[in-house]
């Protein structure tokens, strides 16, 4: 078996406790060891990141890739807002998507002489997260002071759509031309399910709170993704709009940069991508019988990542994530709605978090997310009382103690859940790059399952999850 | 339900009196006074809104010495009215709205059914839309505008700016454009309108 993979270290931030206090990992225990996404999956693609250039790959990429996109409507005295998102900078590090931001700035300057480019970088619910992420890698400086992290309850502006008024930042929008710059890293797919996933910031990072609460609240777990094509496509939005570059990720890595003028035309490959390569992550992990899972990795408890899937998927993985007939999958803001006063779904075929997780270590993760859903239902057992107490101090997090006991240690947390358990097999959320840090057993049950997953989700899966949004394979293969 | 636990401090020194934490706080309980942000301790909801946007990091969030519970209860009310409200506002009684303090739709019906006129007289009830501050507007709007109530977002504030469509109202000529690319609008209509129509659990509020 192979050594497990170095995680990604703890990272200084008002969201998490002090790098200082995480003592051990949980990959460095006893009898963990790692298995290579390539192995599970052979055909995985090859990646410019992580490899022997660095970003500097990366800047490679970004430049090639933008060579295909018309910027002649950008003058050189107009204004250019790049935006971007805390999620970005939450992939291999940051530094890729930090480099790409910068790539981006400077061959608008280089190709169109237009010197007022500005960033501005959107967040999820932890809103100077993308101020730190400024900070950290240079990029106020870069930006020659013109940096910013914009928030949801920040100034706003009306948007008209052809469902009603929607609403957006005003500092997003207060540029002659705005350039989405993303990823096509799957995230969270148990809200979007992979469906328009490249437009989903506007309406959601780019984008005030009336918006995302109309995603979150007013149209349904899979309607809701109509809320951010309804901005895009507003006069508003189109006005403005120079095109998208992408940095294109797959479990394993960065396979490259995408950029095009036609936002809809990249996303079909990103929704191509993520259903083929994070499908079968997905349907991989939907496998696991039995297992305890940790935490660590500095993000909030849903966005811990292994092999490019997140905590909060893996919580849904019982069931099929991309398949749309599937209403609701275990875990959505919309399922957790839907629970009643005595803990109960309303709906009998709501269905419940996955049973195959039969305790969480958080050994390292963020407050900054509403969690308490997770540990009220799956077992859960904090390890330190400086992290118990920063959960207690958390608007978004006041009940996650309620339920959830606390461990001394990382290796007297583990213990406690091998005993109470009766399972050996830990799947390790701490973002290993290029392989996903396990327990032996859990290594061996995944290279086993995995290649009639993979005959699966290509034969069978892949093209149901691409007829139900509408993606016609020999288009996009033209 | 929400038990306050923080408070928010001002370190005057550090204070330029922009209103950026006047302009974001849900329940009006900052203001500046004399070029000053003040902190009505006894209306804070601990939520931290004006500490994470202060551009001059000049707000802190403490520890309250006595942590503060806010609920309102739907005890002495007419519970039909309450599932009545929340129904026509096409939500289910015991639904959650808020995912940060697990208010439910009841809680912020009983609130308006008491007297809440405002989003803000809401959160400061029941301390919802106080954790996150972001996810749970919608709601609170749809159960107003079912009582009647046509609130005016504060004066110069970027608290909230109005409600917007629900799935209910998506004109047909939006849902036929755009069949086929995985929005599911009559199918989640659906699913919503069986949750609404579900039977009460009842049990505590806890």
């Amino acid at each position: 078996m192979r050594p497990p993979i170095p995680p990604i270290p703890p990272r200084k931030s008002q969201y998490g406790i002090d790098p200082s206090l995480v003592k051990k990992r949980v990959c460095e225990l006893p009898g963990m060891t790692s298995v290579l996404l390539k192995d599970l999956f052979p055909d995985l693609p090859e990646v410019i990141y992580p490899g022997g250039e660095g970003v500097a790959a990366v800047r490679r990429a970004t430049e090639e890739a933008l060579r295909k996109v018309d910027m002649s409507r950008i003058k050189p005295e107009h204004s250019v807002n790049i935006l971007a998102s805390h999620h970005g900078f939450t992939l291999l590090g940051g530094e890729p998507y930090a480099e790409m931001l910068k790539t981006i700035k400077d061959v608008v300057e280089a190709r169109t002489g237009c010197k007022n480019i500005r960033l501005r970088a959107g967040v999820g619910l932890r809103f100077r997260e993308t101020e730190e992420y400024i900070k950290r890698f240079g990029l106020d400086e870069y930006f020659h002071g013109k940096a910013a992290g914009v928030a949801p309850i920040d100034e706003g502006i009306p948007i008209e759509t052809e469902i009603g008024t929607l609403y957006g930042i005003k500092k997003v929008y207060d540029a002659d031309w705005i350039i989405h710059a993303h990823n096509s890293d799957v995230r969270e797919v148990h809200f979007h399910r992979q469906v328009d996933r490249a437009v989903k910031p506007f309406g959601m990072s780019y984008a005030r709170i009336e918006t995302r609460s109309t995603y979150h609240q007013n149209l349904g777990p899979r309607a809701a993704n109509f809320t951010a094509r309804a901005i895009f496509d507003s006069p508003f939005v189109q006005s403005k709009f120079a095109f998208a570059c992408f940095l294109m990720v797959a479990p394993n890595g960065i396979m490259g940069v995408d950029a095009d003028n036609d936002l809809y035309a990249l996303n079909d490959r990103v929704t191509y991508l993520g259903c083929r390569y994070y499908g079968k992550m997905m349907t991989l992990f939907g496998e696991i019988d039995e297992c305890i899972v940790a935490l660590d990795f500095p993000c909030p408890v849903v966005y811990v990542f292994s092999a490019g899937v997140i905590y909060a998927n893996f919580a849904g993985a019982n069931t099929d994530l991309y398949d749309l007939d599937n209403p609701l999958p275990g875990y959505t803001w919309y399922t957790e709605a839907f629970y009643g006063k005595r803990g109960r779904p309303l709906l009998d075929d709501v269905p419940p978090l996955n049973p195959a997780i039969k305790m969480c270590v958080h050994n390292y993760a963020w407050t900054g997310y509403p969690s308490a859903f997770f540990s009220e239902h799956i077992p859960t057992v904090v390890v330190g009382w400086e992290q118990a107490e920063l959960f207690n101090r958390d608007p978004q997090n006041l009940n996650y103690m309620k339920h959830a006991v606390v461990a001394e240690t990382t290796e007297a947390a583990m213990e406690f859940a091998y005993k109470v358990t009766g399972t050996r097999k830990v799947l390790i959320f701490d973002g290993a790059i290029g392989g996903i840090n396990l327990s032996e057993p859990l290594a061996e049950f995944l290279l086993k399952k995995a290649p009639a997953v993979s005959e699966r989700v290509e034969n069978e899966l892949l093209p149901k999850w691409l007829r139900q949004r509408g993606v016609d394979l020999s288009h996009l293969k033209q | 339900m929400k038990v306050v636990n923080l408070l928010a401090v001002v370190e005057a020194e550090k204070c330029k009196g922009c209103r950026t934490c006047e302009r974001v706080c849900p329940v009006l309980a900052i203001k500046v006074v004399n070029r000053k942000a003040v902190v009505d301790a006894a209306r804070c909801r601990g939520c931290a809104a004006c500490e994470q946007r202060c551009p001059d990091y000049a707000i802190t969030m403490a520890k309250r010495d006595e942590p503060v519970v806010v609920a309102v209860s739907t005890e002495g009310l007419d519970y039909a009215q309450v599932v009545d409200l929340c129904r026509r506002a096409r939500l289910h009684p015991e639904q959650i709205v808020c995912y940060c303090t697990a208010t439910r739709a009841e809680e912020v019906a009983a609130a308006i059914l008491r007297g809440a006129r405002s989003p803000e007289e809401v959160s400061f009830m029941t301390g919802a839309r106080t954790g996150c501050k972001v996810e749970c507007i919608q709601p609170i709007l749809r159960l107003l505008e079912a009582a009647g109530v046509t609130p005016a977002p504060p004066k110069g504030g970027w608290q909230w700016y109005g409600r917007t469509p629900t799935v209910w109202e998506i004109p047909e000529g939006v849902k036929q454009k755009y069949t086929g690319r995985g929005f599911y609008f009559d199918e989640d209509i659906k699913l919503l309108n069986r949750v609404i129509e579900a039977p009460l659990q009842g049990g505590s509020d806890s």
